[in-house]
């Protein structure tokens, strides 16, 4: 709200410059956005919240400006002189609506002079930025200004039957707005109608037809009320918005509207001269009476924290427009003004008292009682995840959870449903809760390699959003992460998760799967499904050569996806205690010559069941060997390293050589292997 | 022999070796000269000893210290010799030279996003204040992101436009071609179609105070989103930090209390906290947080008294219990820290803009 310091203190007598005046204001609720000299006044921008329509106009700021600097408010008289002439002989006024329209002030004036406004008008105008158009039209807007109710004149002679008929839009029903352009009105929209045509639409915009000219003479002045949610409903269906459905849509002061009706023919005669019909058409929707409201002092205290002499109560709900109702020792009941909506609760008036008796009362050095607070096992969980990864070199990313439709259909590997989708688009084309943080992590990837950056790892852990039958989407929150492919990349991003495993769940199963779904993005034959305990709850693989292009990626890359909840579940966050071994362990390679076919995990199996208790872990050696010449086609060679142990005893020689000729005889019965010299 | 004779020879000897040890240009080298001097079987000093019986019976004591002393020596410049063999000082300059300036074989290290960072440090601190985490669903109903807070139907907060709500099913566009399945994709079934991305964590306020009784004591944080077109200081997602504290004899003075350790743990040292009033739906009074930090006042959030009627719409008694929350932009906090002057960097995952925090 723009206000001009000049114009406001003409309402409330104040004995501070501006600075301290915008100050004082901020601290009593209207904060302070700017203030520019404008001539000799000043143009303050105060922020008016949403629950104080009653400060749209310089009348509402003046009257809390007479509550916080103790001074006292000066309202114009808006006693305008009436001719001989009843209005009821010249104008007729009809309200279909009163849901819509709960309450229509009709003034008539006639014999006005059309003109250019006078120099104090123009300049209280200008200094808060409002354009003039001539006297009548600018002294509605003045009195917007002033008392925060939007008003409208028509010109009386354009509106056929001279009558108004306050009314629904017919669905369809054209109107020519004053902007010279033409809206199709629908049912629910309120129209200023006369005998035959909307000639406004109310609260929102007046007709070109009815407009005041300069040749005008006769005048019809309107000030109503209008539903609020009919008003924001149809000032967006229309693209039209204004001062005026601005504050309709926050609610203006019902009461009110006849003495801004007069308020504003006290200035227009003063201004454009003419003769004001006798009386009013004041059409009003039956209105129940407010209630009155107790306010308790020791709800102060409890509230706010400090206690409240109950004379400064009654001083401050006094100042601010409340009427005592009732006064005891220990309690006030009030009646509320018309222009404060807002107040209805008990809790309304301490937050009054409060704010004017001064937020800078309240102590800031209490003691607060401590209390216990537990890290939940999530954050502990990821947090873990967090420390694997960055030392594993991975950079942290956060993506959007919405994306457009082509990266949510380029991976889906939870589910096969539909992703969620908006109404309407976050970013760009982004429309779809993703279903996988794979497709966003490859979008970085994408932004990364346009601006030549080499090195691309990255993780995210964040949502995805899976439709399910029931309340709400299931949520679940995943781990995902892209690295670069290459030579032995695969292993590389698949030790990083392995490393993750061993620091979160050592003991829990993790293997891969063949995928069971056919993944678009993956290369073929080149990704697997993780498997943690017997359960699916990821997926990892090179990304495959049409997606790269479709992705617009230049470089090889892997991605890999992890259920966080899985890793929850397995996760061992307090480590027990086991007795360090007592003996020395022994080691024994066996290189093993087999088919490509021969897969490490059926090795894997073999050597666990054969090698029974005395093996305390066995790995692979290097890479697997691969020589046509050497050990013939479709061969690889694998060092397999064991780690014997014995819990009781010191393993002798024998014994670690017996062990490894049974893993050799095992793996050659069982796999075809041959132990290369 | 005589004693002068026989130490006579023995310093020539300790001096003899000194050279040839010094000289020894590799490992080689070094050993010779080990077993012309020091051989068990035919060394110098081997040799040496065996004059020790020569020498006559009273000056035999002191010719065996002396020999002992000249042993000593040897052994030792062969020590340092070696010594500097192993750590390549003296090698000649021709053999592969150490160079310890050449740069580490570096490890690199990944970095935490600078919003996650903050996140932890708020949460963190807000841990030690005794406010435990809790955590709600990123998709809401109506209920928990407004009515229950307080946000009435014909509130403009709950306008379309001003919301990201989910499209309902059937009207979901690109369903048909989605998924490259057999089976034909099942339209997803919003049993409830007033369904948003929520706009304010206060939603897991409500979650947690319909599931449990005072006193309630949490943070809670995590995405959210609205409608604002992106520029340097907007984005339509962006993470909030919330807490809550419900109990009985709860005022104003403790959120004052609470927020001012919480702003002077963060920023350290002494803050002052200063409420300016304010207006939310789900909070009375509300205020507007600001803190005074090196002379200067800076806005830190929003806050207030939990309205009675978000009390009621949870099943709290608002006459036997009160409470305060408040809520801050984690965007906001981070940039300010960092001097980051943009927030859309934060989405824009560049490494180089990683890699400096």
């Amino acid at each position: 709200m723009l206000i001009s310091y000049e114009w406001l203190k003409s309402l409330v007598p104040l004995g501070v410059n501006v600075e301290e005046f915008a100050l004082r204001m901020m601290m009593a609720g209207f904060n302070h956005e700017s203030t520019a000299a404008v001539g000799d006044d000043f143009c303050v921008d105060l922020e008016i919240t949403s629950n104080r329509p009653d400060c749209l106009g310089h009348i509402g700021l003046a009257r809390e400006a007479a509550v916080v600097f103790g001074s006292q408010l000066k309202l114009p008289a808006a006693a305008p002189k009436s001719g001989a002439a009843k209005v009821g002989d010249i104008t007729k006024l009809r309200v279909d609506c009163p849901e819509l329209c709960p309450r229509y002030v009709a003034r008539v004036i006639r014999g006005v002079k059309v003109g250019p406004s006078p120099a104090w008008l123009v300049r209280r105008l200008t200094t808060i930025g409002q354009p003039t158009v001539n006297n009548v039209v600018d002294i509605t807007n003045y009195v917007l200004m002033e008392t925060g109710q939007p008003l409208h004149a028509f010109d009386l002679a354009k509106l056929h039957g001279r009558q108004i008929v306050v009314r629904e839009a017919k669905p369809g029903e054209k109107f020519d707005a004053i902007n010279h352009k033409t809206y199709t009105l629908d049912a629910g929209m309120c129209v200023i109608a006369d005998a035959d045509r909307p000639v406004a639409v109310g609260g929102v915009m007046g007709g070109v037809d009815s407009e005041v000219s300069q040749a005008t003479t006769e005048l019809l002045i309107e000030s109503a009320a209008f539903d609020p949610l009919s008003i924001r409903t149809t000032s967006r269906k229309l693209g039209l918005r204004s001062d005026s459905s601005y504050r309709f849509e926050r609610g203006v002061d019902i009461e009110n509207a006849d003495w801004v009706s007069r308020r504003c023919c006290e200035l227009i005669l003063e201004v454009c001269g003419g003769e004001l019909a006798e009386g009013a058409l004041d059409v009003a929707a039956s209105r129940s009476p407010r209630e009155a409201v107790t306010l308790r002092s020791s709800q102060i205290k409890r509230i706010v924290g400090i206690e409240v002499p109950m004379p400064e109560v009654r001083r401050i709900l006094g100042s601010l427009g409340l009427k005592e109702n009732a006064v005891a020792d220990d309690r006030i009941t009030v009646n509320p003004p018309s222009w404060r909506r807002d107040l209805e609760r008990e809790i309304d008036l301490i937050e009054e008292v409060a704010r004017i008796h001064g937020y800078d009362k309240i102590p800031e050095d209490v003691g607060v009682p401590m209390a216990r607070s537990a890290r939940t096992d999530e954050d502990r969980v990821l947090a873990k995840v967090r420390q694997v990864l960055t030392a594993c070199g991975f950079d942290e990313a956060l993506t959007i959870s919405v994306v457009d439709e082509g990266l949510s259909q380029s991976f889906s590997p939870w589910t096969d449903a539909a992703p969620l989708a908006l109404q309407m688009p976050i970013l760009e084309r982004a429309d779809k809760l993703r279903r996988s943080l794979v497709p966003s992590l490859l979008k970085a990837r994408r932004e990364n390699e346009a601006v030549g950056n080499r090195t691309i790892e990255l993780f995210e852990t964040a949502k995805v959003y899976l439709p399910q039958t029931g309340e709400l989407p299931q949520e679940d929150l995943m781990l995902g992460l892209t690295s670069g492919g290459g030579d032995g990349a695969f292993y590389r991003v698949k030790g990083v998760l392995e490393a993750l495993l061993a620091a979160l769940a050592p003991a829990a199963r993790f293997e891969v799967r063949d995928l069971t779904k056919k993944h678009d993005l993956l290369a073929i034959g080149r990704a697997c499904e993780l498997a943690l305990d017997g359960e699916v709850v990821g997926v990892l693989g090179e990304v495959g050569a049409a997606a790269l292009k479709k992705f617009e990626l230049r470089e090889p890359a892997i991605v890999a996806e992890l259920k966080l909840a899985a890793l929850l579940k397995a996760a061992v966050l307090v480590p027990r205690y086991a007795p360090t071994p007592a003996y020395p362990a022994m080691e024994r390679d066996i290189n093993l010559v087999v088919d490509e076919k021969v897969r490490w995990s059926d090795l894997a199996a073999t050597v666990r069941a054969c090698g029974g208790a005395l093996v305390e872990s066995f790995d692979l050696k290097g890479q697997p060997y691969r020589d046509e010449k050497r050990i013939g086609p479709g061969k690889k060679s694998l060092v397999v390293t064991l780690t014997l142990r014995s819990s009781e005893r010191t393993l002798t020689n024998t014994e670690a050589d017996d062990l490894r000729t049974r893993v050799v005889e095992e793996c050659a019965k069982r796999h075809g292997a041959t132990l290369r010299a | 022999m005589s004693l002068d004779a026989f130490i006579a020879d023995l310093d020539a000897l300790v001096a003899d070796a000194t050279s040839k040890f010094a000289a020894a240009a590799d490992a080689a080298a070094l050993e010779a000269a080990r077993v012309e001097f020091l051989g068990a079987k035919s060394g110098k000093l081997k040799d040496a000893q065996k004059g020790l019986g020569a020498v006559g019976k009273d000056d035999k004591p002191a010719a065996g210290k002396k020999f002992n002393e000249v042993k000593q020596a040897i052994e030792a410049a062969f020590a340092a010799a070696q010594d500097r063999s192993t750590s390549g000082e003296g090698v000649a300059a021709t053999g592969p030279a150490f160079d310890p300036s050449q740069p580490g074989t570096r490890h690199r290290l990944g970095h935490l996003h600078p919003l996650t960072q903050t996140i932890e440090e708020l949460k963190d601190i807000m841990g030690r204040l005794g406010f435990t985490v809790a955590h709600g669903p990123e998709i809401e109903d109506e209920r928990h992101n407004f009515e229950a807070l307080n946000i009435p139907k014909a509130h403009p907060a709950r306008d379309p436009l001003e919301n990201f709500y989910l499209a309902v099913a059937g009207k979901v566009h690109g369903a048909s071609v989605q998924g490259s399945g057999l089976n034909a994709n099942p339209e997803p079934r919003t049993p409830n179609p007033e369904l948003l991305l929520r706009s304010q964590t206060s939603t897991v306020q409500i979650r947690v105070m319909e599931a449990q009784q005072p006193p309630v004591r949490i943070i809670s944080l995590g995405r959210v989103y609205r409608p604002d077109d992106a520029d340097a200081t907007h984005y339509p997602m962006f993470h909030q930090i919330e807490g809550l504290l419900i109990d009985k004899h709860v005022t104003m003075a403790d959120l004052k209390s609470t927020l001012r350790l919480f702003a002077g743990s963060y920023f350290g040292g002494e803050v002052h906290i200063r409420f300016r009033p304010s207006f939310f739906p789900f909070t009375e009074p509300s205020v507007e947080v600001d803190m005074q930090w090196n002379d200067r006042w800076i806005e830190m959030g929003g806050a207030g008294m939990v309205d009675p009627n978000v009390l009621r719409a949870v099943g709290y008694d608002p006459e036997q219990v009160s409470g305060f929350a408040f809520g801050l932009g984690v965007e906001r906090v981070c940039a300010r820290r960092h001097q980051v002057t943009d927030i859309r960097e934060f989405y824009r995952n560049d490494v180089r803009f990683l890699e400096q925090f």
